[in-house]
């Protein structure tokens, strides 16, 4: 798998005596954007959370960028700046303004000049428009404009690749487009996308590739258009019963 | 019935309030009858004369008062910029995974919270000249002993501040490659500190309360001050009332000011969520 960017090898992880992750193999290449659907419970997030190792795996390899996974200490946390991360509840500092959000990374883990860091988190607050939040704190935004932060915040790192949780699950209604706009614009630029998310309209047409999960294992691996007309699995057609109602 | 008794009681109906009258007004006279007999008793006994109170009337005592309110003020303020210092060390350490770093800030914190403060005073007190040589002064014995107990009792405030903020603050910090140093300094100290605000101007007011112990190191603060004088007025009850509400004053003062504080930020989070809710409005035009 030479030009796969992230990749999960024979992944296992139990909670107790709750077999979260069952040998889990995924990869992901290069500008590649892979959704992953599934149930609630049904381990989606857990791997997700498991690349950037905010949760531990049991065993198995990830590897990313063709080498394992950092256990700990600099090398984990430059390989998290690498690989940026979108979060179900947005969290974005709460005691810093919009921009300072954006510019914290670049300049305390890249060494950036503030002056440097500030013009781009204003150029990409911009490009997920926002540019006119940029001296607001968090609880002063909307769900959305925060979620777009938060994007804004992981681009602000140039990763190789962004792992969204859940990115709309916490929005109401009136927002999720936008910050499903903003996604789909970033998947246009080539961004390598993993997503986690109930959105199968965004899965239809943005993703190249659907994962489907259930019981902590991938049970189902297709692309968009052959995954929502022609699921293979009884799980995976009853899932898709259920939410494209 | 409103503000925050209506969390607590059903509004009352009307035999409530009847009976509310009633008990409020034979307590009331209780109250007036115990104070006029108290008058009564300490005027026959010469407490209540000029010559007992005028004293403070007169700009030696006043000066000399107020001497030992500076001292008081001196050691509480000292004492409480380095028991900052050392509740935050103290309160990190004790959430580190490192057994070697955690363990000395625990046994220190234990130590610091179970020990009177009266006691370290002493102990300073006896044992620094006899292990260095030397007397330490008066003012470094009252401080050293407030930073203790008071850097122990912060060093928990931090803990319990950093351990309320969501998951989800670290995690994020993590996730832009912030390292565990990093995010305890930059994300989820500043934002502990700002909640443990009033709690720290709290501790401000049992700082101030705990330097009277000072007098017993001969620590020239208020409560010294007080003793001193009425040995040579011989007003002893008159002076410790006046100095007792000196305190109560200047504690009040903080302890309003840290209530203000509290206030303002629910206030700031109110305001933010009605300007959230405009953002909304914007949002969905």
């Amino acid at each position: 798998m030479p030009d796969s960017l992230i990749v999960l090898d024979k992944v296992n992880k139990w909670f107790g005596g709750l077999h979260a992750l069952r040998d889990i193999n995924l990869s992901v290449k290069a500008g590649e954007v892979v959704v992953v659907a599934g149930p609630s419970g049904s381990g989606k997030s857990t791997m997700c959370r498991t690349i950037n190792r905010l949760e531990t795996i049991d065993n198995g390899t990830i590897f990313v960028n063709g080498e394992p996974l950092p256990a700990e200490g600099r090398e984990l946390a430059k390989l998290r700046s690498e690989v940026a991360m979108v979060f179900q509840q947005f969290n974005l500092f709460s005691h810093l303004n919009i921009l300072d959000n954006v510019a914290l990374g670049p300049m305390k883990v890249r060494r950036q000049p503030k002056a440097e860091a500030h013009q781009q988190a204003r150029d990409l607050l911009v490009r997920v428009g926002i540019g006119d939040q940029a001296e607001k704190y968090p609880a002063q935004l909307s769900g959305g404009q925060q979620q777009r932060a938060a994007i804004a915040r992981a681009l602000a790192m140039r990763p190789k690749a962004i792992l969204f949780d859940e990115p709309t699950s916490a929005l109401d209604p009136e927002m999720v487009n936008e910050v499903l706009e903003v996604m789909t614009q970033l998947a246009r630029d080539g961004m390598t996308m993993l997503v986690v998310t109930h959105e199968m309209g965004f899965a239809r047409r943005v993703a190249h590739r659907v994962v489907f999960m259930d019981t902590g294992q991938i049970v189902e691996e297709a692309p968009p258009e052959a995954f929502f007309t022609n699921p293979q699995t009884e799980r995976a057609r009853d899932f898709l019963g259920k939410i494209l109602k | 019935m409103t503000g925050a008794d209506s969390h607590l009681f059903d509004a009352p109906g009307p035999r409530a309030v009847r009976r509310t009258i009633i008990g409020s007004g034979v307590a009331a006279v209780f109250a007036v009858a115990l104070i006029v007999y108290v008058l009564m008793e300490l005027s026959a006994k010469g407490q209540l004369s000029a010559a007992k109170w005028s004293p403070f009337l007169k700009y030696d005592l006043i000066k000399f008062l107020l001497h030992g309110l500076a001292y008081t003020a001196g050691a509480a303020v000292v004492s409480l910029g380095l028991a900052l210092v050392l509740g935050i060390a103290l309160g990190v350490g004790r959430l580190t995974r490192t057994a070697i770093i955690r363990m000395p800030c625990v046994a220190i914190v234990e130590l610091g919270r179970g020990l009177p403060v009266l006691l370290s005073m002493l102990f300073l007190f006896l044992a620094f000249p006899l292990a260095f040589h030397i007397d330490l002064p008066a003012f470094w014995t009252v401080v050293l002993a407030l930073v203790l107990y008071n850097g122990a009792v912060i060093a928990e405030i931090v803990r319990a501040g950093v351990l309320t903020l969501p998951k989800g603050q670290r995690e994020a910090a993590f996730a832009i490659g912030l390292t565990g140093t990093q995010t305890m300094r930059l994300v989820l100290l500043p934002q502990a500190l700002r909640i443990m605000l009033p709690s720290l101007i709290s501790q401000l007011v049992v700082l101030i309360k705990d330097s009277a112990l000072g007098f017993i190191v001969g620590y020239q603060e208020l409560t010294a001050q007080a003793q001193s004088a009425a040995l040579l007025f011989n007003n002893p009850l008159q002076t410790y009332v006046v100095v007792g509400v000196v305190y109560i004053l200047v504690n009040s003062v903080l302890s309003e000011a840290s209530t203000y504080l509290g206030e303002r930020q629910k206030r700031t989070l109110s305001q933010k969520v009605v300007t959230a809710g405009d953002a909304v409005t914007i949002e969905s035009r």
